[in-house]
């Protein structure tokens, strides 16, 4: 930046000033004068690249799911031919996998997942919000030692052996609770609320409290309706995890018969995506198996698609925690 | 409340202490000058006190605390069976029984020092990591700063929404997108590009590319929101004195959000040794269902050693322990940096 240039722009941006008989806010010129910050050659490029980049961007996301999409409303025969829109529309894949033959492997796991979704979301959040209120009292007896407690199993785990040993002397391999037992514990979302709970004022609790509220009442009456935003927040990062994570899944259930009763959906999406799961006799099946995988995992997608408002809502209200886990 | 204060009062230093370490303006103060709590005179007749005072909440910590126990504690006494003989057999008998009989021995550990596909999953687990931090992370910050750059804070709303998309998809449909896309005969690239999923030499990058496709839109939300919360007059004022827009995104936003950025890459770092387990297996299985050498990484590894083949108890319980040992001390690594050098901890 050359003392010339600098020169000019305090001359253009110092020309307002001037005439301040015009302007009564002094601090608000420069957004009340548009024309005296001009947009450089430099800008306009900048402008046109930014766009351009994101443009692309929004392509390279948009494009594969589209695709995708119309694979699962096509026909398998003419599958070579798909790009963004479906060549011969048909809703055949959709019916096998929902009301057809594959409706069953579908529903139960579906139907599993739910269960898992529902018991994890209420459960986890609960236990941990629970454990945070006292946590965040700011004179708690042993309070970093008790965090301690929880923040050491946030850092260390001995592996998946321990654990699968656990779940096998708990006779719970292969059902879907050793899946739900080990993900109720959160220590993220117990830092989470405890950091909200200690942002709420101590006036209000000791004013509920002089109204004669017992601890039960005051935690679910008076602590937990003030805090729904990071309810809400952790409710929805736990139902998505829950919805998508099949890690846990694969360790403590396998594809035996037994297992197969206990799979949940992203899971079984997963076996799927391996054509383990596809019956190989049927020649329908094996021109279609593209089709149907991508059937199923559209369908099991609209559960997650009805939660989109509320990211929406959240990322126009900006971040109300860290997106550390995502 | 009242309790605190008659504590404190007992103690002029816990006092003096106790302002220094919560100053007005909240910024973390000399806590570690602060004499253990636990010295004070009285300290434990105001512990009783205090718990006699919170008597009826301390039971609402029951039901974490036993979770805590029975899921990760208890686990973690399995490290016990790192070190038992190669005799573990859990047909011969339930796990108490093999944990009480059979020989102890060190010998585990020795066995992933001189195991060859140990070391070739800590490479890749490695090269995929540095590529991601080289890569993902970059791209993140980028994609916020131009996002903040557009003038139409609606149309960068939009895209910052549509660009979050595939980060509510699991693993297993992100896979399935993708490998229908490239599939060689049916795909709408596979036509161009040939089976490039299958091949080895293709792994990393598509392994890095996933990520991103998947995590860049979402990881950027955090950046976004910190360039936003920037005061709009620092950007007048620079504009005043002659700053162009390359000057104002280099010299005034980077340096604004330059502590979040530290913060992420440290948690990045400090969280190396995780590959995302579920993205690498299911490439994998996608592919051919045989790990081969350029495609094992440590999680997966360990889990097809500890879950899939389950030949040695012992061994796999040895491979999960060192690999958690390894975790921990990047952790620790990572909390005394930003400690040190942010005034926060990672938790």
């Amino acid at each position: 930046m050359t003392e010339k240039m600098i020169e000019q722009e305090l001359g253009t941006a110092a020309g307002p000033t001037a005439a301040p008989a015009k302007r009564p806010h002094g601090l608000r010129i420069f957004k009340r004068n548009p024309n005296k910050i001009k947009e450089s050659k430099l800008d306009i490029f900048l402008n046109i690249l930014n766009l351009t980049i994101l443009f692309l961007g929004v392509i390279l996301i948009v494009f594969p799911l589209l695709n995708y999409f119309s694979l699962a409303f096509n026909d398998g025969n003419s599958n070579l031919k798909v790009v963004v829109f479906p060549v011969s529309p048909t809703l055949n894949a959709f019916k096998y996998v929902l009301v057809g033959a594959g409706a069953l492997d579908f529903w139960r796991a579906f139907g599993n997942s739910v269960l898992l979704t529902v018991v994890v979301t209420i459960g986890s959040n609960l236990v941990e919000a629970m454990a945070a209120y006292p946590l965040s009292k700011r004179d708690f007896p042993f309070k970093s030692g008790i965090m301690m407690y929880f923040i050491i199993t946030m850092l260390f785990s001995a592996g998946i052996v321990p654990i699968y040993l656990l779940m096998y002397m708990f006779g719970l391999l292969d059902t879907i609770w050793s899946v739900v037992l080990i993900s109720i514990s959160n220590v993220t979302h117990l830092l989470y609320f405890k950091t909200f709970f200690e942002g709420i004022p101590a006036d209000i609790e000791e004013a509920a409290k002089l109204d004669g509220a017992s601890d039960l009442q005051l935690f679910f009456l008076i602590v937990v309706p003030m805090s729904l935003p990071i309810i809400g927040s952790c409710c929805f990062f736990t139902i998505v995890g829950c919805w998508n994570g099949y890690g846990s899944a694969m360790i403590f259930i396998s594809e035996s018969a037994d297992g197969k009763l206990a799979q949940p959906l992203a899971y079984y999406l997963y076996l799927m995506l391996q054509n383990t799961t596809l019956n190989k006799n049927d020649p329908w099946l094996m021109a279609n198996g593209q089709n149907v995988e991508a059937a199923a995992m559209v369908a099991s997608i609209i559960p997650i698609l009805l939660m989109y408002p509320y990211v929406v809502k959240y990322i126009k209200g900006g971040l109300q925690i860290g997106s550390v886990k995502g | 409340m009242e309790e605190y204060v008659n504590r404190t009062s007992e103690s002029p230093a816990v006092q003096a202490a106790g302002e220094t370490a919560f100053p007005a303006g909240g910024i973390a103060g000399d806590a570690g000058a602060v004499k253990p709590i636990y010295e004070e005179p009285g300290f434990w007749k105001s512990q009783w006190k205090r718990i006699k005072k919170y008597r009826k909440i301390l039971f609402f910590l029951i039901p974490a605390a036993a979770f805590t126990l029975i899921f990760s504690y208890i686990p973690m006494l399995g490290i016990l069976f790192a070190f038992k003989g190669p005799e573990f057999n859990l047909t011969k008998g339930d796990v108490l029984y093999n944990l009480t009989h059979g020989s102890w021995t060190f010998a585990n550990f020795g066995n992933i020092f001189v195991d060859n596909s140990f070391w070739r999953a800590v490479g890749n687990t490695l090269i995929i990591n540095v590529i991601r931090l080289l890569v993902c992370f970059p791209l993140s910050i980028i994609i916020a700063v131009q996002l903040s750059e557009l003038k139409n804070q609606t149309l960068s709303k939009v895209i910052l929404i549509i660009l979050t998309i595939p980060n509510f998809l699991s693993w297993a449909i992100v896979i399935g997108i993708w490998s229908g896309i490239l599939h060689p005969d049916t795909g709408a690239l596979g036509q161009i590009t040939g089976h490039i999923m299958a091949q080895d030499a293709w792994f990393k990058p598509l392994a890095v590319f996933f990520s991103a496709w998947k995590g860049a839109g979402w990881g950027c939300i955090l950046f976004y929101s910190a360039i936003v919360s920037i005061d709009k007059t620092y950007y007048e004022s620079a504009t005043l004195e002659g700053a162009n827009r390359l000057q104002k995104m280099w010299y005034l936003t980077l340096p604004s959000i330059m502590p979040t950025i530290a913060l992420m890459l440290v948690l990045n770092i400090s969280g190396m040794m995780a590959t995302g387990f579920e993205q690498i297996y299911t490439m994998m299985q996608v592919n051919a269902g045989v790990l081969t050498d350029s495609q094992i990484v440590l999680d997966t590894y360990i889990y097809e050693i500890s879950v899939v083949n389950r030949t040695s108890v012992p061994f796999a319980t040895a491979l999960g322990v060192f690999n958690g040992a390894i975790a921990l001390a990047l952790m620790l690594i990572g909390n005394t940096i930003t400690t040190k050098t942010m005034k926060r901890g990672l938790w």
